[in-house]
C-alpha cells in the first residue's frame, strides 16, 4: 500500500487542512461532495505542483528501522500517520470494526525560531494534526464517525516515541504502563476515543512483530525518484476493551492492525486513489496489498503488497503476484460509486480469496471523503477453507 | 357635497402656498431630526452589538481568569486531561497600525470554527488570489507577520492584500503583512477588528503563557458539561455566561445612549409645537371660508371631517419627506455618535445608518400624530362656532383668553407632578427622563398667561418709550395670544434646551477638569499602553536624577456579581496622599488605612450603582477564590467605566499573583527642572519604544480634548433643536402678520407711515424674542438641574458641581431676539410694503 496510499494520504492530508480551512473561512456546510474526485485531484495536481515539497527530506533510501523510536513522530518529514483499523466482537458475539487515523504533518519544513522581540509564544509550530474515529456496527448497520483538528503544541496534540504516545485532545493511543512486559510481545497500547455518542478504549498487545512493507520499509510511490515512503505495519495486535454505543457499554474482544507511514512525497499527477486491503486470515497469515488506479483507470505499476506467514516472517508481493478483481459496485449517498466486493488471487500462494464488506455504507464523509471499511473475507488456500477479517480503504472515488 | 368641499380646502391650500409649504416644512422638519437622531442612536448601539457578537461568537459561555487572563495550560487541561473540545481559545488587546488603534484578536483556527466565521472574500481582490486557501492557511499559522483583517479597516488603514506594515504593541514594534480580507457575513461585524494566530498574538502583546479567555459552547444548558468545566477549573478562574459580560459592556454604553435618546426627544418635542403651531395656523386662517361653509348649510361633523382629512393628508406628506429628510441626516449624526462611543467605550465601526422600521414607523405616527392633535384643537373649535361667530377673529382671542388660566393651572400642576415624579422614582432614568418632558410641558402651558402678564406690564413701557405704534405692538402680541403663545413657547423650549444644556456640558466640564488636576498629582506619567513596565526599567526611570518619589498602578478587570468591576491597584507615592475627593470619610483616617490594606476605596459610579457606601463589605474574586473587602470610603471619578474599585498595591500583592504594573508617576524633586528631567527619562526609554511619557498637563489636555469630543453630538443636536425653533417662529411671525393685513392696512390708512409700520411689526417680533428669552432662562436652569442631578446621575453615577455663567444666558437671551428679529424680517417688510387698499379688499 505504501506508494498510492502515502500518496494519495499526502494529498488527502492537505486536502483535509485545505478544505478545513477553506471551510471556515467559508462557512461552507457541504464538502466538495459529487464530482469531488476530479475536482480533488485537479487540485492536488496544483497544490503539490511545485515548491512546496523543498526543504523536506525525502524518502530516497531503505533505513535502518529501530523501535520502539520509530514508533514515534519524525517530524522532518512533511506527513505521517499512525492508522489503526480492527474488527471486535462484544461478548454475545455481535460484530464491530473500528478505526482510529491520527495524521501528522509539517505545514513548513522549518519548525518556527524563537522570536527576537518578545518571549516565545508557545503555541508557535508547523505541525498540525488531524484524526478520524469510526466505529461500524453490523448488527444496526450503524457507522459512526468523528474527527478531530489540532496544532501539534501546547500539548493539544503530539507523538512521542519514549514512552510511546500519540494523542490530539483526549484521544490517543499510549504506551500501557500497566500491561508493560520485558516479553514480547513488546507493544502494550492503550487506545482510547470518542465521538458524539460513542467512545472506545481497547487494551492492544502485538502478537506479530513490526513487518516492513515495500523493500526493507521504502515504499516506492512512482517511478520517480524520492516519491517514496517509509512504511512498516503491525499486522495483528491482540485487542480487548469496551465500546459505547449510545448508552450501553460493551465489552470487546478482537483483532487490531497497525500501518504507520512517513514521507514528503507527492501523488503523481495520473495517479487517481487506492484500494488498500488488510486482511486477518483464519490460518494465521495477513495480507496487506494496495492497488493504485491510475487517472484512465488502469492499475498502476507501483501496486504491491505483503504477505505475513503465520510465523511472522514477510514476502513482498509486486502488482503481478496479486490478481484482483471487482465484483460489486455500491453507491454512496454522496454519489460516488465505490467497489464493493473483490475476489483476490495469489497464485503463487495458491490463495483465492472473495472479501465483502461488514455493511455497505462505511464511508467517511469528514472533509475528504473515502471509504473505509471492515470486511469479510472467505476463501481457500491449497484445498483449505479459510476465513477472515480485515479493512479496506477505498480513495478517490 | 364632500368633493366640494375638498375642492374647496385644496383650492384654498394651493392659494396660500406659503401656508401649505410652512405646515409641511414644520411636520417635515419635527419629524426628520427625531428620526434622524433615532437612526443614528440605533446604528450605533446595533453596531456596537454587533461587535460584541463577533467577539462572542458562538460562545454561551467564557472562562474567565486573573488579572493576566487564563493560564494557556488550562486550556490543554480542559481539551486533552477531560476531552472538553467544545472551546476555544482567545488573546486579545489593542494595537496600533500607523498610529490607529485597532483591536487585535488571536486565535487557534482549528478551535475557532466552532465559534466565529470568518469568510476570506476573495473575489473582489484579485490581488488575494495568489495565494490558495491552502497556502494561506499554513501561513497564518506559520508566519509570525501574518494578519487578516475586514475590508472595512483594510480600507481605513490604506493597506491592502502583501502590503506590509509596522505594528505597535505591548510587545515592542513588529512587522506585520496583510496575508487576507476577510470578508462574508462577518465582515461587516468584524468592524476594526484583526485577526492573526494565537502565537503571533501572544508575542505581539507580551502575553506569551496566557490567554485572554477561553471561549465555550455549552449546547441548550448542558448542565453536565458546565459541571464538568466548573469542577476544573482552578481557583481565580471562573466560568461566565458570555451574554452577561456582553450584557455588562452593553449597559454602559446604553446609559450613554439613553442621554442621547433624551437629546432626541427634546427635539420632538420643539418638533411638535412648531407642527401644531403650523397646522393650527392653516385651520386658523380658514375661519372665514369655515363660516361660509357653515352658513351655506354644512354641518359640524363635515367641517370637522373636512379638517381632519387635511391634518391626514399634510400630516402624511410632511411625515413622509420628514422621515426621507431624517435618514439623510441620520448619517451625519451617526459619525458623531458612533465617534463618542469609540472614545467612551469601545471600538466599532459604523459606515451606514441601518434604517429601522420601527424608526421610521415611529416618526411617520409621531409626525401623523401631532399633526392630528393640532388640526383637531382647532378643528372642534371651528366646528362649534354658530355660522355667524365663525367669521370673527376676536371671538377667538377672547376664548382664548378664557382659558388661558386654566391652561396655566394645568401647567403647574404637571410642573408639580414632575417634581413628585422625581422625588418618588429613585434612581429609574426613564422616571427621571419622563419628569423631564412634563416639566418642559408644564412650563410650557404657563407661557401664555406669563405673556399677558408681560405684554400688559410693558405696554405703557412702550408707550412711553417708542409711543402708540410701540404700545400696539406689544399689547398686540397679549392681544393675538392664540399665536403668540405658541411662538413663544417654542422659541422658548428651543433656547431653554440650549442653556439646559450648555450649563450641564459647562459643568461637567468644570468638574472633570478639576478632578482631573487633583487625580494628575505626578509630575510625569510612564506607561506602556495595553501592557506592563518591567522592574529593572522602573528600577531605572525612578532613579533618573530629580526624581524624588513615584507611584505606580495596576487596573485589571474583574468578574463580580455587580457585573465587571476596574480594579485599580496603587502604591502610593512615599509620604503622599492622593488629592482623590472623598465623598463620604476623611482623608486622614481612610489613607492609613488603604496604605495598610485593611480597606478599598470604591468610585462613585459604583457606589450609586451597587448601593456600596463605607463600611459594607465587597466580595473580589482573588486567586484564591472569592473574597471579601471592607470599603473605606466613597471617591469622586468621572470614570466612564461603571466601577472602579482601588486597592493598595500591598493587598492587591497579598491576593492576586500579578507582579505587572501598567504605569508609574513621578514626582519630581522642588529644585529639579523638568524639563532636563524629561530629557533624561527620555533617553532611556528611547530603547523601549512601546513605552510612552506624558506629562500631567497633556494627559489633562487629552483627556479634555476627548470630552469635549464626545459633546459635539450633544452640540449638533442643539443647534438642531434651535433651527427647528426658529423656523417655527418664522411660521408663527408670517402667520401672525398675515392675520393682520387688514388690520394693519387699517393703520396705514389711518396714517401710519410704512416705515412707522415696517417698525411697529419689528419691535413686536423683537419683544417676542425677548419674552422667549426671558422664560428660557428659568426653564433652561430647571433643565440643567435636572440633566446634571437627575438624568447624568441616574445614567452614569456622577455628580457634578452646577456652574452657571452669565455668559451662557446673554447668549441664550440675545440668540433669541435675534431669532425672532431675523424671522420677522419679511412679515415686517411685507407689512410695509403692500398697499393699504389691497389688504383691506381681501376681506
Amino acid at each position: 500500500m505504501p506508494l498510492t496510499r502515502a500518496i494519495l494520504w499526502i494529498v488527502a492530508i492537505i486536502l483535509v487542512a485545505g478544505v478545513a480551512v477553506t471551510r471556515f473561512l467559508a462557512n461552507s456546510e457541504t464538502v466538495p461532495a459529487a464530482g469531488g474526485v476530479s475536482q480533488s485531484s485537479s487540485r492536488l495536481a496544483e497544490l503539490l505542483g511545485s515548491q512546496r515539497l523543498e526543504g523536506f527530506p525525502l524518502a530516497t533510501a531503505p533505513r535502518v528501522f529501530s523501535f520502539p523510536q520509530d514508533h514515534g513522530p519524525h517530524s522532518e518529514y512533511r506527513n505521517e500517520w499512525w492508522y489503526l483499523t480492527g474488527n471486535l466482537d462484544n461478548q454475545d458475539g455481535r460484530r464491530y470494526g473500528y478505526e482510529l487515523t491520527i495524521f501528522r504533518f509539517s505545514l513548513v519544513p522549518a519548525p518556527p525560531g524563537e522570536s527576537e522581540k518578545a518571549p516565545s509564544s508557545a503555541w508557535k509550530t508547523n505541525q498540525v494534526y488531524i484524526a478520524h474515529f469510526a466505529v461500524t456496527d453490523e448488527a444496526d448497520n450503524k457507522f459512526y464517525v468523528a474527527q478531530k483538528y489540532s496544532r501539534g503544541a501546547m500539548g493539544l496534540a503530539g507523538a512521542q516515541a519514549d514512552p510511546f504516545k500519540v494523542w490530539i485532545d483526549d484521544w490517543s493511543i499510549q504506551e500501557n504502563p500497566d500491561e508493560v512486559t520485558n516479553l514480547p510481545p513488546e507493544e502494550t497500547w492503550e487506545l482510547t476515543a470518542s465521538g458524539d455518542g460513542f467512545s472506545l478504549m481497547l487494551n492492544l498487545a502485538s502478537i506479530k512483530p513490526a513487518v516492513l512493507n515495500g523493500t526493507a520499509g521504502l515504499s516506492q510511490k512512482s517511478a520517480q525518484a524520492g516519491n517514496a515512503s517509509y512504511y512498516y505495519s503491525i499486522p495483528r495486535l491482540r485487542s480487548a476493551g469496551s465500546l459505547q454505543i449510545g448508552d450501553t457499554e460493551h465489552s470487546v474482544t478482537g483483532l487490531s492492525w497497525l500501518d504507520r507511514e512517513w514521507s514528503s512525497s507527492a501523488l503523481a499527477d495520473d495517479q487517481q486513489g487506492w484500494d488498500w486491503f488488510a486482511l486477518q486470515l483464519s490460518d494465521g497469515s495477513d495480507l496487506m496489498f494496495y492497488n493504485i488506479r491510475k487517472t484512465d483507470g488502469t492499475q498502476d505499476r507501483h501496486s504491491a503488497g505483503t504477505f505475513i506467514f503465520a510465523d511472522g516472517t514477510s514476502q513482498h508481493l509486486d502488482r503481478d503476484d496479486v490478481v484482483l478483481t471487482v465484483t460489486d459496485q455500491w453507491q454512496s449517498p454522496q454519489g460516488a460509486f465505490y467497489p464493493a466486493r473483490w475476489n483476490i488471487e495469489l497464485p503463487d500462494f495458491d490463495l483465492r480469496l472473495s472479501v465483502s464488506p461488514v455493511i455497505s455504507n462505511q464511508e467517511l464523509v469528514t472533509t475528504v471523503r473515502y471509504w473505509e471499511g471492515a470486511v469479510d473475507v472467505v476463501g481457500r488456500r491449497g484445498g483449505q477453507a479459510l476465513t477472515g477479517r480485515g479493512y479496506v480503504e477505498l480513495t478517490g472515488y | 357635497m364632500t368633493t366640494a368641499l375638498s375642492r374647496a380646502s385644496l383650492g384654498y391650500l394651493l392659494r396660500h402656498p406659503w401656508q401649505l409649504a410652512l405646515a409641511l416644512l414644520g411636520i417635515c422638519i419635527g419629524v426628520a431630526v427625531m428620526v434622524a437622531v433615532d437612526l443614528a442612536v440605533e446604528s450605533s448601539r446595533k453596531a456596537f452589538e454587533l461587535s460584541m457578537d463577533t467577539l462572542t461568537g458562538a460562545a454561551t459561555h467564557q472562562v474567565i481568569g486573573g488579572p493576566r487572563g487564563v493560564s494557556e495550560t488550562l486550556y490543554t487541561r480542559l481539551r486533552v486531561e477531560h476531552g472538553i473540545d467544545r472551546i476555544a481559545p482567545v488573546v486579545e488587546g489593542r494595537v496600533e497600525i500607523g498610529g490607529t488603534p485597532v483591536h487585535l484578536m488571536g486565535v487557534d483556527l482549528f478551535a475557532e470554527r466552532q465559534f466565529r466565521v470568518f469568510s476570506l472574500d476573495v473575489e473582489n481582490d484579485p490581488g488575494s488570489t495568489d495565494l490558495d486557501t491552502e497556502a494561506l492557511f499554513s501561513r497564518i499559522l506559520t508566519d509570525p507577520n501574518a494578519v487578516l483583517m475586514s475590508r472595512q479597516i483594510a480600507g481605513k488603514l490604506g493597506l491592502g492584500v502583501n502590503d506590509r506594515f509596522e505594528v505597535r504593541s505591548a510587545g515592542g514594534y513588529f512587522e506585520g503583512e496583510l496575508l487576507g480580507i476577510v470578508g462574508g457575513d462577518a465582515s461587516a461585524s468584524a468592524g476594526e477588528l484583526i485577526i492573526v494566530d494565537i502565537a503571533v498574538a501572544q508575542e505581539w502583546l507580551g502575553k506569551a503563557g496566557w490567554l485572554s479567555r477561553i471561549d465555550v459552547n455549552i449546547p441548550q444548558e448542558d448542565a453536565t458539561l458546565r459541571h464538568a468545566i466548573e469542577a476544573s477549573l482552578p481557583a481565580g478562574t471562573q466560568l461566565l455566561e458570555a451574554s452577561g459580560r456582553t450584557q455588562s459592556l452593553t449597559e454602559m454604553s446604553t446609559a450613554f445612549m439613553t442621554n442621547l435618546s433624551a437629546m432626541s426627544l427634546l427635539a420632538l418635542l420643539v418638533g411638535l409645537f412648531l407642527i401644531y403651531n403650523s397646522v393650527s395656523f392653516a385651520v386658523l386662517q380658514r375661519r372665514g371660508l369655515i363660516g361660509v361653509l357653515r352658513a351655506l348649510g354644512v354641518t359640524r361633523q363635515q367641517i370637522f371631517t373636512l379638517i381632519l382629512s387635511e391634518g391626514v393628508v399634510l400630516g402624511l406628506l410632511g411625515a413622509i419627506a420628514g422621515v426621507m429628510l431624517g435618514i439623510w441626516l441620520g448619517d451625519y449624526l451617526l459619525v458623531l455618535v458612533s465617534r463618542s462611543i469609540n472614545d467612551l467605550y469601545f471600538r466599532v465601526s459604523v459606515t451606514a445608518v441601518t434604517v429601522s422600521p420601527f424608526s421610521v414607523a415611529k416618526g411617520l405616527l409621531a409626525g401623523l400624530g401631532a399633526t392630528l392633535v393640532s388640526a383637531a384643537i382647532p378643528a372642534i373649535e371651528a366646528a362649534s362656532y354658530a355660522p355667524r361667530l365663525a367669521l370673527s377673529r376676536s371671538v377667538i382671542e377672547q376664548r382664548s383668553r378664557r382659558i388661558v388660566p386654566l391652561i396655566a393651572l394645568m401647567g403647574l400642576c404637571l410642573g408639580l407632578l414632575a417634581l413628585l415624579l422625581l422625588r418618588v422614582s429613585g434612581s429609574n432614568l426613564v422616571a427621571g427622563l419622563s419628569a423631564v418632558f412634563l416639566l418642559i410641558l408644564g412650563f410650557a402651558l404657563c407661557v401664555p398667561i406669563s405673556v399677558r402678564v408681560a405684554s400688559a406690564i410693558l405696554a405703557p413701557l412702550a408707550n412711553r418709550l417708542g409711543g402708540t405704534s410701540a404700545r400696539l405692538a406689544v399689547s398686540g402680541i397679549g392681544a393675538n395670544l392664540s399665536r403668540t403663545g405658541v411662538a413663544i413657547v417654542a422659541l422658548a423650549v428651543a433656547v431653554s434646551a440650549t442653556i439646559g444644556v450648555s450649563v450641564m456640558v459647562e459643568s461637567f466640564r468644570g468638574s472633570v477638569s478639576d478632578w482631573l488636576d487633583r487625580t494628575l498629582q505626578s509630575d510625569l506619567y510612564i506607561a506602556a499602553p495595553g501592557g506592563s513596565l518591567d522592574a529593572p526599567l522602573i528600577a531605572q526611570l525612578t532613579g533618573t536624577a530629580g526624581v524624588e518619589a513615584f507611584s505606580t498602578s495596576r487596573r485589571i478587570w474583574l468578574e463580580s456579581p455587580e457585573g465587571r468591576i476596574r480594579l485599580i491597584a496603587i502604591q502610593l507615592a512615599a509620604g503622599r496622599h492622593p488629592r482623590l475627593e472623598l465623598l463620604d470619610a476623611g482623608p486622614n483616617e481612610v489613607w492609613p488605612a488603604f496604605e495598610a490594606g485593611e480597606v478599598v476605596l470604591v468610585s462613585e459610579p459604583f457606589a450609586y450603582r451597587s448601593g456600596f457606601v463605607a463600611g459594607d463589605s465587597i466580595t473580589l474574586i482573588t486567586n484564591a477564590g472569592n473574597r471579601e473587602f471592607l470599603v473605606g470610603g466613597t471617591y469622586r471619578s468621572y470614570d466612564v467605566n461603571a466601577g472602579a474599585v482601588l486597592i493598595s498595591r500591598a493587598a492587591y500583592d497579598l491576593f492576586w499573583d500579578d507582579p505587572e504594573i501598567d504605569s508609574i508617576g513621578l514626582f519630581l524633586a522642588p529644585d529639579a527642572r523638568a524639563d532636563d528631567v524629561a530629557e533624561r527619562l527620555r533617553t532611556t526609554l528611547q530603547v523601549h519604544p512601546q513605552v510612552v511619557m506624558r506629562s500631567n498637563v497633556e494627559i489633562r489636555d487629552l483627556s479634555l480634548k476627548v470630552f469635549d469630543r464626545t459633546f459635539i453630538i450633544t452640540d449638533v443636536l442643539y443647534w438642531l433643536a434651535t433651527g427647528v425653533a426658529f423656523i417655527g417662529i418664522l411660521g408663527a411671525m408670517l402667520a401672525l402678520q398675515m392675520e393682520r393685513a387688514r388690520e394693519l392696512a387699517v393703520l396705514r390708512a389711518l396714517g401710519m407711515t410704512p416705515w412707522q409700520l415696517g417698525g411697529m411689526v419689528t419691535a413686536q417680533t423683537a419683544t417676542i424674542g425677548l419674552l422667549s428669552g426671558l422664560a428660557a432662562v428659568p426653564l433652561g436652569l430647571i433643565m440643567a438641574w435636572v440633566l446634571i442631578d437627575v438624568i447624568n446621575r441616574r445614567a452614569f453615577g456622577w455628580q457634578m458641581d452646577i456652574q452657571v455663567s452669565w455668559q451662557v444666558l446673554a447668549v441664550a437671551i440675545g440668540f433669541s431676539v435675534g431669532a425672532a428679529l431675523l424671522a420677522g424680517i419679511y412679515p415686517a417688510w411685507r407689512a410695509a410694503s403692500s398697499p393699504p387698499a389691497l389688504a383691506m379688499r381681501e376681506e
